[in-house]
């Protein structure tokens, strides 16, 4: 009894360790690929740890004019986008990322007091909201190409930041709202009896106690927001670039040859993500279920 | 007389309730980029319009229904669709699965357990798109893929996976599971974790095989968490387009497409707006109409 209860164990920290290999490589992958000298890129038998550790595809990430420098020397046309440092896309998907965040969460958090408290447009109201989540961005891209260049939107920060403030407003609304409603309403009304005003009420008592769920939500925005690619690809054209836009300007610009390059832009554009998401990673089911599921 | 047009403006706004006035910010921003651009696509869904005719989008041909007449004929418009079904298919069918398997590892409590967990859950933390690159790497002809098929059957292995118009499937659909596994296994994890435990120490006392106690007594109880994440992933997979564009921007002619990549292609790479806007209008009113009926399971628990 006592031996198939260990040979279980064994038998099942083992199918953990391989689960952990299977989610970890493609990560090691590519950070093992940023680091490779240009001749071990496409190698073969691929290198699967080099041997001769580089920093060359970070200096080419930040400072364009060194992978100009670098294309020249390869035979044959290396037709590359690498014209724009990465620290423009950094800026770029910085300035969208906060700005819309911001707005999302203080929207968000108006509508959502309005809902629980108030029962605002009653009970399917809501709803409503998570009918933009629902639908493919693609199939309302088309119209707001369109409606972008009549309002001179297109390719500006302000435009993304619109379009990223709409898109995870269904979020905000439903995370905050599922942190609001945990908060008894008695303990708005005993400071009413007080005499203050509800909406006092509301910012004097509710908000400090719901403050760690809104910034969770925050962050959770922000993740979402930084990792957009569809609506960065579509409403801009240059002017405006996000990390997401740059890694995949490195992808189609290489087809297949700037591996060490586009391998280095990705470990570093995907690290405030991971960092923000360990952070949150007791509300991050919450969030991707609407507050549906909480934990 | 100034205090009446002081009141011009003030009553006006106090004419609209406390409540509506706090939901009205976030329902205006989704108003503007959200309702005004479908009220334009029902517009342009009607038309032939394509920017590179250098016709602005409102003088362009009035086509009536045209366009979903040939939407319905279009062989590669009816193949991303049913694609996009199979995708979503098979990742959510994969995802579910193994997510189960992995839920059941994390039951009781070891040391090491909570840095399992993060690890497990990493995948999930990366952009997307980022993902797609991993996967893009993984899978090319002298990536670590083929070079560990060729150390197993010992045969020089060096297929080209992303430009074989069927087994590019492979490497999008694996970057999707990869990545979204990890949400299924937590959402499972957390269900497994809410289970009332004296309905399952009664099982046990009642002598049931673990097996069984997993059958009769967890997954039924699990359904509620399930039906959530299947609805939710089945909506995010429905929408997949990072991974596609990425990987083969719907290539070798198109048959990688899923629907999002067709609507990419057709409306940024051949430019054919008002063609693309009928497919759009299509895709709306079948999702919106789904999501209605799909939307009970997370309305009956909210």
């Amino acid at each position: 009894m006592r031996q198939q209860k260990t040979w279980q164990t064994v038998l099942k920290r083992t199918a953990v360790i391989v689960a952990a290999v299977f989610a970890f490589f493609p990560i090691y992958w590519l950070i093992s690929t940023s680091f490779k000298p240009f001749d071990e890129w496409a190698n073969w038998p691929p290198i699967w740890l080099t041997d001769n550790p580089t920093l060359q595809n970070y200096r080419i990430v930040f400072f364009p004019d060194l992978a100009r420098e670098f294309a020249a020397q390869q035979d044959g046309s290396l037709d590359y986008k690498v014209s724009g440092s990465a620290w423009n896309a950094f800026k770029g998907s910085a300035i969208v990322s906060v700005a819309a965040t911001i707005i999302s969460v203080a929207f968000g958090t108006l509508a959502a007091y309005s809902i629980v408290r108030f029962k605002t447009g009653g009970k399917n109201y809501p709803f409503q909201f998570l009918t933009v989540r629902m639908v493919p961005p693609i199939a309302v891209v088309v119209p707001m190409v369109v409606l972008f260049s009549i309002l001179k939107l297109s390719d500006t920060y302000f435009g993304l930041i619109l379009a990223y403030s709409a898109f995870t407003l269904p979020f905000s609304i439903w995370m905050i709202r599922s942190f609001i409603d945990d908060v008894p309403a008695e303990l708005e009304g005993a400071a009413m009896i007080h005499g203050m005003g509800q909406f006092r009420a509301f910012l004097t008592v509710t908000l400090p106690l719901v403050k760690g769920g809104i910034l969770s939500t925050a962050l959770f925005i922000f993740i979402l927001n930084w990792s957009e690619f569809l609506f960065a690809l579509v409403l801009t054209a240059g002017n405006v670039v996000t990390v997401t836009l740059q890694v995949a300007n490195y992808v189609s610009a290489s087809s297949g040859k700037l591996y060490g390059v586009q391998a280095a832009m990705g470990t570093i554009s995907t690290l405030p993500v991971i960092i923000f998401g360990y952070m949150i990673q007791r509300h991050i089911v919450r969030g991707l279920t609407f507050g549906a599921i909480k934990r | 007389m100034s205090g009446k047009s002081f009141g011009e403006d003030e009553p006006d706004m106090n004419r609209i309730p406390f409540n509506i006035r706090l939901v009205l910010p976030a329902q205006l921003t989704i108003m503007a980029i959200v309702v005004v651009p479908t009220v334009i696509l029902l517009w342009l869904a009607h038309t032939d319009w394509q920017p590179t005719q250098n016709i602005p989008w409102f003088d362009a041909e009035f086509y009536w229904f045209w366009n979903f007449y040939d939407l319905w004929y279009d062989e590669r418009f009816i193949n991303s669709v049913f694609r996009t079904l199979f995708v979503v298919l098979v990742c959510i069918a994969a995802e579910l699965f193994l997510a189960l398997g992995l839920a059941l590892l994390f039951l009781d409590e070891w040391p090491w357990r909570k840095v399992a967990v993060s690890i497990i859950i990493l995948p999930m933390m990366i952009i997307p798109v980022d993902a797609a690159n991993a996967f893009f790497m993984l899978f090319n002809e002298r990536g670590p893929v083929n070079h560990l098929i060729t150390v197993v059957t010992g045969d020089v292995f060096e297929f080209s996976w992303l430009s074989h118009p069927t087994w590019a499937m492979v490497p999008i659909m694996l970057a999707e599971i990869w990545q979204w596994t990890p949400l299924m296994f937590l959402l499972v994890l957390t269900g497994l974790m809410n289970l009332p435990e004296n309905q399952i120490r009664a099982a046990i006392g009642l002598g049931a095989s673990p097996a069984r106690i997993f059958f009769r007594v967890m997954l039924p109880l699990l359904v509620p968490v399930i039906s959530i994440a299947i609805v939710i992933r089945a909506i995010e997979t429905f929408k997949i387009f990072d991974p596609v564009y990425i990987l083969t921007r719907g290539q070798p002619g198109g048959a990688t497409e899923t629907i999002s990549m067709y609507m990419y292609n057709g409306a940024f790479v051949y430019f054919r707006m008002g063609y693309i806007a009928a497919a759009a209008l299509l895709v709306l009113f079948v999702v919106v109409s789904i999501c209605l009926v799909l939307s009970k399971p997370l309305r009956k628990h909210g």
